[in-house]
């Protein structure tokens, strides 16, 4: 061995020590950490806003009386339309914060890739978040086996919202638990002169029909490989789910497409709770927040949910859901206290912040007494389901904006034809997006 | 100073063509290399700031637009690669031609009706003070406030103030998804952006029309001349240059469209309404493919570039 290989040898046994020595002190330290109260700025790049800001602070002012050497600090992102390009933007032009909401699993795949998320699941372990969270809510927050998001609050995607005085109105007094008795509902409905369900199809929101009829019919693991693109969208399997919903649409479901088209997600809510001129929205669970702040609704009371009818094709215990977890910033310059603060947002505390907010905690700890009518129902469907996260949130973003377009040209014709150049329009940008 | 009165005196003078002509040359040379270093000193502040705020962000554009850059990925260099396939986009191509069709009418109908109620304003200039400052008024809203206002308008439900009129004058059966059908959203759109863009020129028209010289319109009423042909042979051909500035801007305002279309349609249904601004925008900012969104942006830029530049140097060209 020539003295320069013996330099560099020695340099690189140097750098390994180095680096093993830094490991187990950070190590040491981390634990040390958790063990005495952590202190200093945690930064949060946060873009929710609304009653789900509220709740955001509601957890930061929890956290700081738990841990008063702690002073959250926020990166606001004023932002209309997809978040995602805003938060690209900000980690783009250099902001650094320890945690961020992130809601799209494609997102955090995208993090994870840039190498900008920290694996947590040394945190699960040593903090043991797996008493308060189930194996399941780590499952949702991991990749490839690691753990990057820790779940703080889930929805019920597979929820039908109604106005009961329209139900009331149509003469309908229980809801439909199959496809058979929703469809007979529809008669009710229109002879009523109510509109039986409002897609808001303007963007993205008519989506939830399908993957829902996807679901039911394919079961989640189907949708997990379609998500994945592990079939093809050319499979019988979606154009089966196409069929089932054009079935809906020839029943007079919703209107006229140009209808549906001009409408959003928040239309056909106020269509349904404010104006009753429609009877279900699909949506999600902030749905009954708006019902109760913007209309005045009582839950359980004025409105209702009732879950997706079943189809009797052997997937009728399956829900879709979505979900927010925080993640940690591998550059987040103060990772002691991200890590208490992932760790206590598992914890009874938190999860009645979360609950009293309206919202849906993962956590065991919560008090469930705290949840409304509408939200005990909706964790109650989750809970015993097999749950697929939206699928509208798992596709990559060029995938996704072309099956919301070709979702659209859907609508517009539901034809057996229409749905074959529907199905293979959406394959042809799949193939190029993964 | 001394070529101006040199100029000035040469004028007075009238001194041979010849003469003159070689005697202006030479002291424009002498002027230029004397007055441009404190004309370029002068400049200093603003062209730093141009600099800043334009030529180092297009840099950046442009370098970009070589890259194949994915949300956050490791961008890798990919040459004319964007371009190649912005030139096979179906979407891009769709939007070219959504972004002329758009382009042309907005221009059209905000400029001709901008003109039209110029000419009107021409003939009673101090009656029409009030209607004139509210339809100025409107373009000083901004764009997102004008989206939300026709929103109102053309929502599909009860809430909808066209259908709620049509409804109320017993035009029920005209009621329409006005925003969701194909066929309709893109002109809905149009007459959102002209009843926004015609302040301006009609501003612009007006003010043309109020320097016509007196002299010739009273020797016109001396001469006979009804209203109309006032209007038809004087007032309408000398306030061309008035339409003309307002022709140039709202050709480029309407070129980058892009807040109206994202409020009232978000560029769909279908995307029937997506412009090159809209379409750069979705590429950009929600599909953060920031490469070929800069290659879009370009090719926007090089479209403005083609119609304004002939503009501007006919209209820099003649300054001394």
């Amino acid at each position: 061995m020539s003295l320069k290989e013996i330099l560099v040898v020695s340099k690189w046994t140097r750098r390994a020590a180095l680096v093993g020595v830094s490991a187990a002190a950070m190590l040491l330290s981390a634990g040390a950490s958790m063990a005495a109260d952590v202190s200093g700025d945690l930064v949060l790049l946060n873009w929710a806003s609304g009653s789900e800001e509220d709740m955001i602070k509601a957890l930061e002012t929890g956290f700081m009386k738990a841990h008063p050497g702690v002073n959250f600090k926020e990166i606001n992102l004023a932002v209309s339309g997809d978040q995602r390009g805003a938060i690209r933007a900000a980690l783009q032009s250099g902001e650094k914060a320890d945690l961020f909401v992130d809601t799209w699993p494609a997102f955090r795949k995208e993090l994870v890739d840039a190498g900008m998320l920290r694996d947590l699941s040394p945190l699960w372990d040593s903090a043991k978040l797996g008493d308060n969270l189930s194996q399941s809510w780590k499952d949702l927050g991991s990749l490839d086996g690691k753990l990057y998001g820790i779940t703080y609050t889930f929805g019920d995607r597979s929820a039908l919202f109604y106005k009961t005085e329209t139900m009331k109105k149509a003469g309908i007094d229980k809801q439909p638990a199959t496809w058979d008795d929703f469809l007979a509902d529809f008669k009710k409905l229109n002879d009523a002169k109510v509109v039986p369900i409002a897609v808001g199809a303007k963007v993205w929101s008519h989506t939830e029909w399908f993957e829902s009829i996807y679901e039911h019919l394919n079961g989640v693991d189907k949708a997990a490989d379609l998500a994945a693109h592990k079939i093809p969208w050319t499979d019988d399997s979606v154009k089966n789910a196409l069929k089932k919903w054009a079935e809906l649409i020839k029943a007079n479901c919703c209107g006229d497409a140009n209808t549906m088209l001009a409408m959003d997600w928040d239309n056909a809510s106020d269509a349904v709770f404010k104006a009753g001129t429609h009877g279900y929205q699909l949506i999600g669970m902030w749905n009954a927040n708006i019902a109760q702040e913007q209309d005045g609704l009582k839950q359980g009371g004025d409105f209702s949910i009732v879950q997706f009818p079943a189809m009797g094709a052997g997937h009728d215990d399956v829900s879709s859901v979505d979900s927010k977890e925080f993640s940690a910033f591998s550059s987040g310059a103060n990772p002691a206290a991200a890590d208490t603060f992932l760790a206590w947002i598992t914890t009874a505390d938190a999860a009645n912040i979360i609950a009293k907010a309206g919202l849906a905690s993962p956590s065991n700890k919560v008090d469930t007494s705290l949840y409304g009518p509408v939200q005990s129902v909706a964790v109650d469907a989750v809970n015993k389901s097999k749950v697929q996260f939206v699928l509208g949130d798992l596709l990559p973003g060029d995938l996704v904006d072309e099956y919301r377009v070709q979702l659209q040209k859907f609508l517009q014709d539901p034809s057996d034809a229409n749905i074959d150049a529907v199905a293979q329009a959406i394959e042809a940008k799949a193939a190029a997006s993964y | 100073m001394t070529d101006i009165a040199l100029d000035t005196r040469g004028s007075r003078q009238h001194p041979p063509p010849g003469l003159e002509g070689a005697r202006l040359k030479s002291g424009t040379l002498r002027s230029w290399i004397a007055d441009a270093p404190a004309a370029y000193l002068l400049l200093l502040p603003v062209l730093v700031l141009f600099a800043f705020a334009v030529v180092y962000p297009l840099v950046q554009t442009v370098v970009m637009s070589f890259w194949d850059i994915k949300g956050l990925g490791r961008p890798k260099f990919t040459g004319l690669g964007n371009y190649v396939t912005l030139a096979n986009d179906l979407n891009f191509r769709r939007a070219i031609v959504t972004t002329l069709l758009w382009t042309v009418c907005t221009t059209a109908l905000s400029v001709g009706a901008g003109w039209a109620i110029a000419l009107l304003c021409a003939l009673a200039p101090r009656a029409t003070l009030v209607p004139r400052v509210f339809i100025f008024a409107a373009f000083g809203v901004s764009e997102a406030v004008t989206g939300y206002m026709w929103l109102g308008i053309f929502r599909p439900d009860a809430g909808g103030l066209l259908n709620s009129i049509l409804s109320a004058i017993g035009a029920g059966n005209l009621s329409h998804p006005w925003l969701g059908d194909t066929n309709t959203a893109l002109w809905c759109l149009i007459v959102a952006a002209s009843w926004a863009q015609t302040g301006l020129p009609l501003l612009l028209i007006f003010a043309a029309t109020q320097a016509i010289p007196r002299n010739i319109i009273e020797a016109a009423y001396v001469d006979g001349a009804s209203h109309f042909d006032m209007m038809r042979y004087i007032i309408a051909p000398m306030s061309m240059p008035g339409v003309r500035v307002a022709l140039f801007i709202n050709l480029l305002s309407s070129l980058r469209a892009f807040d109206t279309i994202y409020i009232l349609t978000a560029g769909g249904p279908v995307r029937s309404t997506e412009t090159i601004g809209y379409f750069m925008y979705r590429e950009s900012f929600t599909q953060f493919k920031l490469g070929y969104g800069a290659a879009a942006t370009l090719v926007l830029l090089v479209a403005v570039l083609v119609i304004s530049l002939p503009a501007i140097i006919q209209r820099t060209a003649g300054a001394q």
